[in-house]
C-alpha cells in the first residue's frame, strides 16, 4: 500500500488514487498516535520519562492530534474512493485536490514539528497563531486552522461538483449534506475569548457535534457503501437503514450535546436536555448493528448461492465497527451520561476509558476497514481473504483495545470513589487515589495492552503492504 | 386503514423526510437553547459584583472579592459565594486592570497547554489535578502544605510562585514541568484561577473538600 | 408537582425544565409529532400511487 508515495500505477481511476494518498497518510499519523500513547502511558508509571524534555502534555497533544487528524485523513480519503462509484462519474477537480492534499499534508507536518519541538509559548496571541491554541483536541494553531478550512473548501467543492454531475444516491446525497455541516462545524473552533464557560460551550460544538453526530453518520454511510460493494447487499434495503440512521443520530446526537453542559456554568437545564437525549444516542448504534448483521445473515442464504464476501479484512472489520460503535460509544457512553453519575465521573479515568473504545470502536475500525477497500482496489483483485496477518492484527488490535478500556474503567471507578466522594476532590485526593495500587495496577495493564496495540499495527501495515500482492498473484 | 399492503414503514422517502425533518428541527432547537445559554453566561459586571446580582460567570473584578463555596439548600449542591472585598496581590484593581489580567491568564492558560494534563471545568486530560475550585483548594490556604512550602503568605503569592517553578516545589514524584511562566504571566493565571472557582457549575465538583481542617483531618467525610 | 425555580435566572426552558421531566417531554413530542403527519401524507402518497 505504501509502496509508492505518489500514485499506484495499477490504478485507472484518479478519485480513487487521492483516496489513496490520503490512506498512506492517514496509516502513518495512526502509527504516530499509538507511539505517543505509549509514551503517555509509561508517564503515568514512571512520571521522570522525558520530563521536561518532551512531557505528558505534549505526548497526549500529539496522541489525540495524530487521532483526530489521521482519522479525518482516512475520511477524506474514503470520500474521494467512494465519490465515483456512488455517482457513476469521475471526480472533478483532481488536480485541485492533488495540490490541495499537498498543502494539509505539508502544513500538518509543520504543526507537529512545532508542536513537538517548541511545544509551548509565552501567553500571548502570537503562541495562539503560530504555536498552539492549546484547547484539547483542536490544538492546531490559528494560522493552520485557516489553511485547513482553505483545503476543506477545495474538498469540498470538488465533491460538491461531482455530486452535481453525477447520479445521487440516498448514500451520496446524505454524505454530501452531511460534510457542509461536518466542515462547516470546525469554525465554531476557531476563535479566542476569556469566558471560559463560553469557550467551552463552542468548543462541544465542534467535538460533540463531530464525534456524536456528523461522524457517527459519516459511518453510516460509509457502512452502507461497503456493504454494497463487499456483500452486494440491496441498495434500496441499505439506503433506507441509512436515512434512519440519520433520523436517530441526529434525533438524538443534537440535543445530546447537552450532556457536556452540565457542569461548565451552563444553566441547569441542560441537566434533563443532556440525560435524556443522550441516553438515546445508543439506539441507532444497535439499529447499525442489527442491519450489518441482518444484511451479512441474509446475503449469506441468498439464492441459494455460495455466499460471497468480496473483501474478508474489511468485512471483519466493519462487524467489528458495528459491535465497537454499540459497545465503546453506546454502552460506555451511557454508563457515565446521566448528570446524577457524571457529577462524580466527570473529568476522571472513566472518560477516558469511553474515549478509548469509543473511538476506536466508531471510527478506527470502519476506516480501517476503508483501507483494505483501497488495497483490494489498487491490485484489481476480485476477492480480497483474510490472511494470518490480517487476523492477527484484527485478534490483537480488538483484544488490546478492551483490555485497555477495561483497565482504565477500574482505573476510573477507584479514582471517582477515592479522590472525588471520599477526598473531595481537592489536588491532594487527586495524588492520592493516583497513587493507590488499585489505580497503579490498572495503569500497568493499560500500558500492556497499548504495546499490545502496536504490535497489532505492525501486523496491520505489514499485511496492508503485502496482502494485494498476494491475492493477486493467487488469483493470476 | 385503505389499503392494508401499504407499509409506509419501508418507505424511503417516509424515513427520508422523517430525518429532515428531525435534523432541521432539532437543529433549530439547538439555535434557539444557544442564544438562551450564551445570555446566561455571558460575563456579569463590575456593576453586578457591586450591587450583588448572582451572575452564572461574574466580571473580572471578582477577583477583588472573597470566593466561597458552600452548600445551597434551594439548589440542592454547592454553589459559588462572592463575600467582603479582599486585595488581590496586595491591591484591588480595577475593572480594566481586572481584564486584562484575566486575558493575559486565559492566553496563557492555553499557550502553557494546561488542559493536556489538568482540567478545567472537568475537561481536558487527566494527568493531573482538575483545576476548577483550585483556588479553594485548602492546600494552598494559611496553614495548607502548599501555602507552606513556598514560604509565602498568602495564597495567590504561593500559588504564583509554585507556578514559575513548579519542579522546584514537588509534591509528589509526578511534577509538574517548568514552562517558562513568567511572574507577570503568574498573576495572570492565578487571576484566571480565581474567576472560575467564582463560575456556578451546578456544584461540580460535589462535595469539594474546603477547609485546612477538613484536610488535616484526612478528607470531607472524616470527623 | 410544580417545583420553585431553583436556577439562577428565569427562562422559558428554565421554568419547563420545574416540572418531572417535563422539559425533556416537551422536546421530544414536537420534535416526534410531525412524524405523524409525515407517516400520514406518505400512506396517503403510497395508496394513490398503488
Amino acid at each position: 500500500m505504501l509502496t509508492s508515495i505518489k500514485t499506484n500505477s495499477f490504478a485507472g481511476d484518479k478519485g480513487k488514487e487521492l483516496g489513496m494518498m490520503y490512506f498512506r497518510v492517514a496509516i502513518i499519523l495512526f502509527g504516530a498516535q499509538l507511539l505517543m500513547g505509549i509514551i503517555a502511558a509509561i508517564q503515568f508509571l514512571y512520571p521522570g520519562f522525558l520530563f521536561e524534555i518532551f512531557d505528558f502534555s505534549v505526548a497526549r497533544m500529539v496522541h489525540i492530534n495524530a487521532l483526530v487528524v489521521w482519522m479525518l485523513y482516512a475520511m477524506i480519503g474514503s470520500v474521494y474512493f467512494m465519490l465515483s462509484d456512488e455517482t457513476e462519474h469521475e471526480v472533478v477537480g483532481i488536480g485541485l485536490g492533488k495540490l490541495a492534499f499537498w498543502v494539509l499534508t505539508a502544513a500538518v507536518a509543520v504543526v507537529v514539528l512545532v508542536y513537538i519541538f517548541i511545544q509551548v509559548g509565552s501567553g500571548s496571541e502570537a503562541t495562539i497563531w503560530f504555536i498552539n491554541e492549546g484547547r484539547e483536541y483542536i490544538e492546531a494553531p490559528r494560522w493552520a486552522d485557516i489553511g485547513i478550512v482553505a483545503v476543506v473548501i477545495i474538498f469540498y467543492w470538488n465533491v460538491f461538483a461531482t455530486y452535481i454531475k453525477g447520479k445521487k444516491t440516498g448514500i451520496i446525497t446524505v454524505m454530501v449534506a452531511n460534510l457542509m455541516a461536518l466542515a462547516g462545524l470546525y469554525l465554531a473552533g476557531m476563535f479566542f475569548t476569556d469566558n471560559i464557560s463560553i469557550d467551552q460551550y463552542w468548543w462541544w460544538w465542534v467535538i460533540h457535534l463531530w464525534v456524536e453526530a456528523t461522524w457517527e453518520v459519516f459511518v453510516g454511510t460509509l457502512a452502507a457503501y461497503a456493504l454494497i460493494k463487499i456483500i452486494d447487499a440491496k441498495r434500496e434495503i441499505v439506503e433506507m437503514w441509512l436515512w434512519i440512521e440519520v433520523l436517530m443520530l441526529f434525533g438524538s446526537g443534537i440535543l445530546g450535546l447537552g450532556h457536556h453542559y452540565f457542569w461548565i456554568g451552563t444553566p441547569e437545564y441542560w441537566w434533563e436536555i443532556g440525560a435524556l437525549f443522550s441516553s438515546l444516542e445508543p439506539v441507532p448504534l444497535i439499529a447499525m448493528f442489527v442491519h450489518v448483521i441482518y444484511d451479512w445473515g441474509k446475503e449469506q442464504g441468498a439464492n441459494g448461492t455460495k455466499p460471497v464476501i468480496k473483501n474478508g479484512p474489511a468485512m471483519a472489520w466493519i462487524v467489528i465497527n458495528a459491535f465497537g460503535n454499540f459497545l465503546g460509544a453506546g454502552i460506555w457512553g451511557f454508563f457515565h451520561t446521566l448528570p446524577q453519575v457524571n457529577i462524580y465521573t466527570h473529568g476522571t479515568q472513566f472518560t477516558a476509558a469511553h474515549g478509548h473504545l469509543a473511538f476506536f470502536g466508531a471510527y478506527a475500525t470502519i476506516l480501517i476497514g476503508m483501507f483494505y477497500m483501497g488495497v483490494q482496489y489498487a491490485y484489481g483483485v476480485e476477492r480480497l481473504k483474510a490472511t494470518f496477518k490480517s487476523k492477527m492484527a484484527i485478534f490483537l488490535i480488538t483484544f488490546s483495545l478492551i483490555g485497555m478500556t477495561i483497565a482504565l474503567t477500574i482505573a476510573g471507578y477507584e479514582q471517582v470513589l477515592v479522590e472525588r466522594a471520599e477526598l473531595g476532590g481537592t489536588w491532594n485526593a487527586f495524588f492520592v487515589a493516583q497513587n493507590l495500587p488499585w489505580y497503579v495496577q490498572a495503569q500497568v495493564w493499560r500500558t500492556i495492552m497499548g504495546v499490545v496495540t502496536f504490535i497489532g499495527f505492525i501486523y496491520l501495515v505489514w499485511d496492508l503492504l503485502t496482502i494485494g500482492k498476494e491475492a493477486q498473484k493467487a488469483e493470476a | 386503514m385503505a389499503n392494508k399492503n401499504v407499509s409506509v414503514w419501508t418507505s424511503i422517502p417516509f424515513w427520508r423526510r422523517s430525518a429532515a425533518w428531525v435534523t432541521g428541527f432539532s437543529t433549530i432547537l439547538l439555535i434557539w437553547l444557544t442564544f438562551d445559554t450564551i445570555g446566561q453566561i455571558s460575563m456579569g459586571t463590575d456593576a453586578d459584583l457591586k450591587k450583588g446580582i448572582t451572575k452564572r460567570v461574574p466580571a473580572p473584578t471578582v477577583i477583588n472579592y472573597h470566593i466561597d463555596y458552600k452548600m445551597s439548600q434551594k439548589r440542592g449542591h454547592e454553589v459559588p459565594v462572592i463575600g467582603k472585598k479582599e486585595p488581590f496581590f496586595g491591591k484591588e484593581w480595577s475593572p480594566k486592570e481586572a481584564k486584562e489580567l484575566l486575558h493575559l491568564g486565559k492566553l496563557t492558560v492555553q499557550a502553557k497547554n494546561c488542559m493536556n494534563c489538568h482540567t478545567l471545568l472537568g475537561n481536558g486530560a487527566y494527568y493531573a489535578p482538575d483545576l476548577t475550585k483550585a483556588w479553594l483548594d485548602p492546600a494552598w490556604q494559611k496553614g495548607g502544605p502548599m501555602q507552606g512550602m513556598t514560604g509565602k503568605n498568602t495564597k495567590e503569592e504561593a500559588m504564583a510562585e509554585f507556578l514559575q517553578h513548579p519542579s522546584k516545589y514537588p509534591t509528589h514524584a509526578r511534577m509538574m514541568p517548568n514552562l517558562g511562566i513568567t511572574p507577570k504571566e503568574a498573576k495572570g493565571v492565578v487571576a484566571f484561577l480565581k474567576h472560575m472557582s467564582a463560575i456556578d457549575t451546578n456544584g461540580f465538583p460535589r462535595n469539594f473538600l474546603k477547609t485546612v481542617d477538613q484536610f488535616k483531618a484526612g478528607g470531607t467525610n472524616a470527623h | 408537582m410544580i417545583q420553585e425555580f431553583t436556577d439562577v435566572v428565569p427562562s422559558f426552558f428554565g421554568m419547563l425544565n420545574q416540572g418531572p421531566l417535563t422539559l425533556t417531554i416537551f422536546l421530544h413530542t414536537i420534535i416526534i409529532l410531525p412524524m405523524f403527519w409525515i407517516y400520514k401524507q406518505e400512506k396517503a402518497r403510497l395508496n394513490q400511487e398503488k
